[in-house]
């Protein structure tokens, strides 16, 4: 390994407050251009609008960027917070952070939420939130280190790339010999030569004895790092119990917190076993319900699925404790042990892998056509050690793969590479190509959004078609489920603040599977509900998934069963146990209420946030091609017959293409207009001047934001 | 003898988990079906048989993504 070199540019010595009922109430403030170390207070207003987490992000980067900041400008901040309940041990989930930025991507505002140490640590280390703007010139790390109350600003040279090695070499630098006391923010090469960066948050497997990582995936958030110079961000903070965050009443907080901890210890074996296969199991059950997308969403179902479902993880995942952190009992973060990858710069060297989640399964398997689960396991491995978001990078793929195939491009713009479906080698290629931002791998870099440009003025690909086909909205890749089926879910895709992430609504099943929500007004109420519930864990630091991925056994009996009630109420006791900030279950919707219209009237600002912007391609509403049709033809005729009335005697699939895309397309705007009129936005998408004072977001700027765009009460 | 979310439930040859959810309130609700170690989703609940002495959990299947 070549010799690094850490000179130290900038000491920043500060006091660190006590911690008081999961706020330290201030923030750290970076400016790397001339290393200007500040600390802003957090008010009383802050708390009560914004609450914490992406609340806190997105507040301060409103400040920072302007309405025409690039993601590349010095002023585009990169902001990073956990939450009030972020970093209690006690509490399954508690462990998460939220990064946002002005995304490559989209242009416009993106949100990521990820597991490891890094936002608790920072926290306790003095700051509910991080904000880092302007741009070094020369690769920088930033120590924050709550232990010696000091922050530092290095000139790294000779660092490794790769997040990988480079996670493992800072862990052991900054440790002082206790390496779970360290949390590192990194990305990879992968990120400087796309669109599509991820950051990678590390938290300490003690058994293991190594850095793990989770991933700030979505938008592009490594891109906007590494464009900064920074290396990494580096946590240290020592020992974490309950008190650490100082709750307003430890001995509820440690009641409710044993309840959910004890359920999901029980329930958990009997129902998904996500602390031993993660969320694999989601493959199968998918593709039962032709809901796995397989060759770029063309279809939901493969006869070889199960060559990359939860039987055959379970065999592979190695055994042990996999919680990103402490103290969750539902630790679903496995990994891989003594992996040797076949291609690229650990090629014939063992590494441990961290994943596959569903995610990366199907967008870097079934839906490239690839159901070999040693070549998702290396795509995922180098992936995270690029820098790279696996959703993106699969769907990215899966577009120029049936580009390929249908022939709108071929060997000359590839380079060489057939990128057929299936091909293993082409795709891990790919990944290779962007890291080192080489061929036709950086093209495929700069997402689905941008290849369609390319392809159609330098390659002469008809853009109608690739408009239909490229599963991108806002800018951003899909992640992996197929909604053609899910009137709700493309709402979910649609409507999404950020882009087409599922973190924000989830709906598949309750609509298409359980039929919960039959009428429009049930649908949009779903679509009001759920994402706002959603924001919710990332206001505050914690992780969805002990929400409903393990489900009371008496939930059934409640009245609204996909809502998981009693879960929801032990989060308002929660909240209000930390906080002591008395709520219900209704209290915390109105919280998310604010931050996420404002989130919306920020991708106005930045110039989005329009009816126009929640259009999605085709593919995710019904069949685009021939085949598409004709492989679920009794299901299409029946719905034109039984749901649209129409005689199709006679009639060509093209014809029967252009009805059912007609109809289906008309439900969608008609979704479009109940979501609205239920969140409380206009008939365009935007909050009306009602909503912002109900929600107290009625700042100056918000009402003349939108009187520009026509709205007045 | 078959044991079902953790209770014990008699068996018979033939048995499908349709016919077993027969024996449920709001058996609609249950999507999937764990036998043992293997998720069976609802498309396949009539002609998957249960075995003898299987482990059964009825799993609600409300989350995921």
């Amino acid at each position: 390994m070549a010799e690094y070199k850490m000179e130290s540019l900038k000491t920043f010595n500060y006091d660190r407050p006590v911690i008081e009922k999961g706020y330290a109430n201030q923030t750290l403030c970076i400016d790397i251009s001339d290393f200007v170390i500040s600390v802003k207070p957090v008010t009383e207003k802050m708390k009560n609008v914004f609450i914490g987490g992406k609340g806190f992000d997105l507040w301060l980067l409103w400040n920072a960027v302007n309405s025409t900041t690039k993601w590349s400008d010095p002023e585009n901040a990169i902001c990073i917070a956990s939450g009030p309940m972020g970093g209690t041990p006690v509490y399954p989930g508690s462990g998460k952070s939220i990064v946002t930025t002005i995304s490559p991507l989209t242009g416009s505002v993106i949100d990521s939420n990820v597991g490891g140490y890094f936002g608790p640590y920072l926290k306790f280390s003095g700051f509910d939130a991080l904000e880092v703007t302007g741009k070094s010139l020369k690769d920088v790390v930033i120590f924050i280190d709550g232990i010696d109350e000091k922050v530092q600003i290095f000139k790294a040279s000779g660092l490794p790339d790769d997040s990988y090695t480079l996670s493992a070499i800072l862990t052991k630098y900054f440790a002082n010999g206790k390496p779970r006391n360290i949390s590192v923010v990194s990305t990879g090469p992968g990120a400087k030569n796309t669109r599509m960066g991820c950051l990678n948050f590390t938290w300490y497997d003690l058994k293991r004895k190594r850095a793990r990582y989770k991933q700030a995936g979505r938008g592009g958030i490594g891109g906007v790092f590494a464009d900064k110079g920074i290396k990494a961000i580096v946590a240290r903070w020592d020992t974490v119990t309950t008190k650490t965050n100082n709750p307003a009443n430890a001995n509820t907080l440690k009641e409710v917190g044993r309840k959910h901890s004890r359920e999901i210890v029980e329930l958990d074996p009997k129902q998904n076993q996500m602390s031993q296969i993660g969320t694999t199991h989601l493959v199968h059950i998918m593709n039962d319900f032709d809901l796995l997308p397989t060759h770029n969403f063309q279809y939901g179902q493969h006869s070889e699925a199960d060559n990359i479902g939860q039987e055959v993880f379970r065999r592979i995942f190695d055994p042990g404790y996999d919680g990103c952190w402490m103290g969750c009992t539902l630790a679903c973060s496995h990994g891989v042990k003594d992996f040797v990858p076949l291609t690229g710069p650990y090629k014939g060297i063992k590494v441990f892998v961290d994943g596959p989640e569903y995610e990366t399964i199907a967008g870097c398997g079934s839906n490239l056509g690839i159901f070999d689960p040693h070549t998702i396991i290396e795509m995922n491995f180098y992936c995270d050690t690029y820098g790279l978001d696996t959703i993106s990078v699969g769907t990215s793929t899966a577009f120029a793969m049936e580009c390929f195939e249908m022939g709108l491009i071929n060997e000359s713009h590839t380079h060489g590479m057939n990128l057929s479906f299936g091909n293993r080698l082409a795709a891990l290629e790919v990944v290779h190509q962007m890291a080192r931002g080489e061929g036709f791998g950086q093209i495929i870099g700069r997402g689905v959004r941008e290849m369609k440009i390319i392809f159609s003025r330098d390659y002469g690909a008809d853009p109608g078609l690739m408009q239909d086909i490229g599963m991108e909205a806002k800018g951003l890749e899909f992640s992996e489920y197929m909604t053609k089926e899910s009137l709700a879910q493309q709402g979910g895709y649609g409507l999404a603040l950020k882009g087409p992430q599922h973190d924000e609504a989830w709906l598949i099943f309750l609509d298409m599977v359980h039929n919960f929500m039959p009428t429009f007004e049930q649908k949009a109420e779903a679509l009001h509900w759920f994402p706002m519930f959603r924001t919710w864990f990332g206001l505050c630091g914690l992780c969805k998934l002990p929400w409903n991925d393990v489900v009371p056994e008496d939930n059934k009996e409640t009245p609204e069963p996909a809502k998981v009630m009693k879960h929801v109420e032990w989060y308002a006791d929660y909240y209000t146990a930390v906080t002591g900030r008395q709520t219900t279950s209704d209290g915390l919707i109105r919280m998310s209420e604010a931050v996420y219209n404002f989130q919306r009237i920020f991708n106005l600002k930045m110039g989005f946030g329009k009816r126009e912007h929640d259009d999605i391609p085709y593919r995710a509403v019904g069949p685009v091609k021939t085949v598409e049709y004709e492989s679920r033809a009794e299901r299409y005729d029946k719905q034109l017959v039984e749901k649209h009335n129409v005689d199709i005697t006679g009639m060509t699939t093209e014809e029967k293409i252009a009805l059912l895309r007609k109809s289906r397309e008309k439900l969608y705007e008609k979704l479009k207009d109940a979501v609205y009129k239920r969140r409380g936005w206009t008939n365009n998408g935007i909050p009306t001047i009602e909503t912002v004072n109900r929600l107290g977001i009625d700042f100056p700027e918000v009402l003349e934001l939108l009187r520009a765009h026509g709205v007045e009460s | 003898m078959i044991r079902v979310n953790g209770k014990k439930y008699s068996w018979y040859e033939g048995m499908t988990i349709k016919d077993l959810l027969n024996n449920f309130n709001k058996s609609h609700l249950y999507a999937v079906v764990r036998i043992n170690d293997k998720h069976i989703s609802r498309p396949y609940f009539e002609k998957t048989l249960i075995p003898d002495n299987s482990e059964v959990f009825l799993i609600p299947m409300i989350a995921g993504g």
